[in-house]
């Protein structure tokens, strides 16, 4: 039902990921976008908070603040500020370990602000291995002090081969601290695409956390445009790519693109250095081609009302053809599954 | 005696849309889109009001069917009583 409105063509995008800063003090070995350096002519001051105002006059309702790890910018709390005092709520994806007291003080007196913190494993050990060492502890105090405040806060976790048996326990660990669980899916982007092999998760292993996800009413996951839990994504009645239908990116340094995990030239939709929001939107072509995107292929499929194609971004890494529909779908993964027995038995 | 009434919960946000009106509810997060085509400005519910108060000029039956609106915005949590 709600997918037929958003096929009218949305006014804005409902919320848009911001990635404000390619900086990172961490080097994660699946960062989407390869963090670490801050990217050339990164958005200035100035031009970030005009960007504030612009989505305030197109009445996005929400900022997903990414990167890079937001808190590297000097000025970020100032351009929080801004998406507050105009209304705009604010999710905030960070890496936990710039955050101390004071700052979790300073965010706590805003009702408008969410928190992720980004943490790979319910071990020390697990998490470390992809992150960092030292940054699973660095996390768990982010998170307990934050789970002191108001603020809605979580554990947001990308499910990995290495970290796939501990979901259950960090959906635990998550309650026992007092905040929730996110659960994002692994794509081949940024340094994701080079430790792709190494850290993709196996058809077995997405099939397992399908059903305990089924069973697990409270976990989120982080998919296309929103954190939903299964039961609500059912009854909103979307289930479909939101990239540039309910959401989009902003990258480093203003160019807009459909989504985080295509932050590539092949998908600049235009740069906000050059046009406004409200003419990249409106009049992108990449954006119009991602609107007008059916994946024919899947429509035999007896999932593509579930699914609709999955996640392009996926195709477009894995198979360079985002029309190709998702090759790890949860229908490939059972005929994977099925052809490896097959294998085997023959 | 200060009156009851009806306001655009502070979580929630509200645009207009080619369809109608689109809420967002940051808690969920939710999203309600309301097919309400031109009978209310998006601004509408930024203002207390009272339940059964409702822009001039519609029909009988526009009003009955925004007032079950109204009463499912409060249901759903859109809304909120004052």
């Amino acid at each position: 039902m709600s997918n037929r409105y958003v096929e009218l063509g949305m006014r804005s995008p409902v919320n848009l990921t911001w990635e404000v800063s390619l900086a990172c003090n961490l080097r994660c070995s699946h960062c989407l976008s390869s963090s670490g350096a801050p990217a050339a002519h990164e958005l200035t001051t100035a031009e970030a908070l005009n960007l504030v105002e612009q989505l305030h006059e197109a009445r996005v309702f929400q900022v997903n603040f990414g990167g890079g790890e937001p808190f590297m910018r000097p000025d970020f709390e100032e351009i929080l500020a801004a998406c507050h005092n105009r209304g705009i709520m604010t999710c905030i994806s960070t890496n936990g370990t710039l955050l101390d007291a004071g700052r979790v003080e300073r965010l706590g007196g805003n009702r408008l602000v969410a928190i992720q913190v980004s943490m790979d494993g319910a071990r020390r050990e697990t998490c470390d291995a992809i992150r960092g060492a030292g940054v699973f502890a660095a996390a768990t105090e982010a998170v307990k002090l934050l789970a002191a405040t108001r603020i809605p806060t979580s554990i947001n976790t990308v499910l990995t081969a290495r970290n796939a048996g501990e979901i259950p326990a960090m959906h635990a660990m998550a309650r026992s601290l007092g905040v929730s669980l996110r659960v994002s899916r692994f794509r081949p982007s940024g340094r994701g695409a080079d430790n792709w092999e190494m850290l993709r998760p196996s058809p077995a292993q997405l099939l397992d956390f399908s059903d305990w996800l089924a069973t697990s009413g409270d976990v989120r996951t982080g998919d296309s445009f929103f954190s939903l839990t299964s039961q609500e994504r059912q009854g909103l009645g979307l289930n479909l790519c939101g990239a540039a239908k309910l959401t989009c990116c902003v990258g480093p340094t203003g160019t807009m693109y459909p989504c985080a995990f295509l932050q590539t030239d092949r998908f600049r939709a235009g740069s906000l250095r050059e046009q406004s929001f409200r003419e990249i939107w409106d009049g992108s072509p990449i954006y119009e081609s991602f609107r007008s995107l059916r994946i024919h292929s899947c429509e035999e499929c007896r999932r593509f009302d579930q699914c609709h194609g999955g996640c392009p971004a996926v195709a477009w890494h894995l198979k360079n053809d985002i029309n190709s529909g998702d090759p790890e779908c949860l229908e490939r993964c059972v005929t994977s599954i099925a052809d490896e027995y097959r294998a085997e038995a023959a | 005696m200060a009156t009851a009434g009806i306001q655009l919960h502070s979580a929630c946000r509200v645009r207009r849309e080619g369809f109608g009106l689109l809420f967002y509810d940051s808690r969920g997060p939710r999203l309600l889109f309301a097919a309400t085509g031109d009978l209310l400005p998006e601004d509408y519910f930024e203002t207390a009001r009272t339940r059964d108060e409702l822009p001039e000029g519609l029909s009988d039956g526009q009003k009955m069917s925004l007032m079950r609106f109204v009463n499912q915005l409060l249901e759903k949590g859109f809304l909120r009583e004052q």
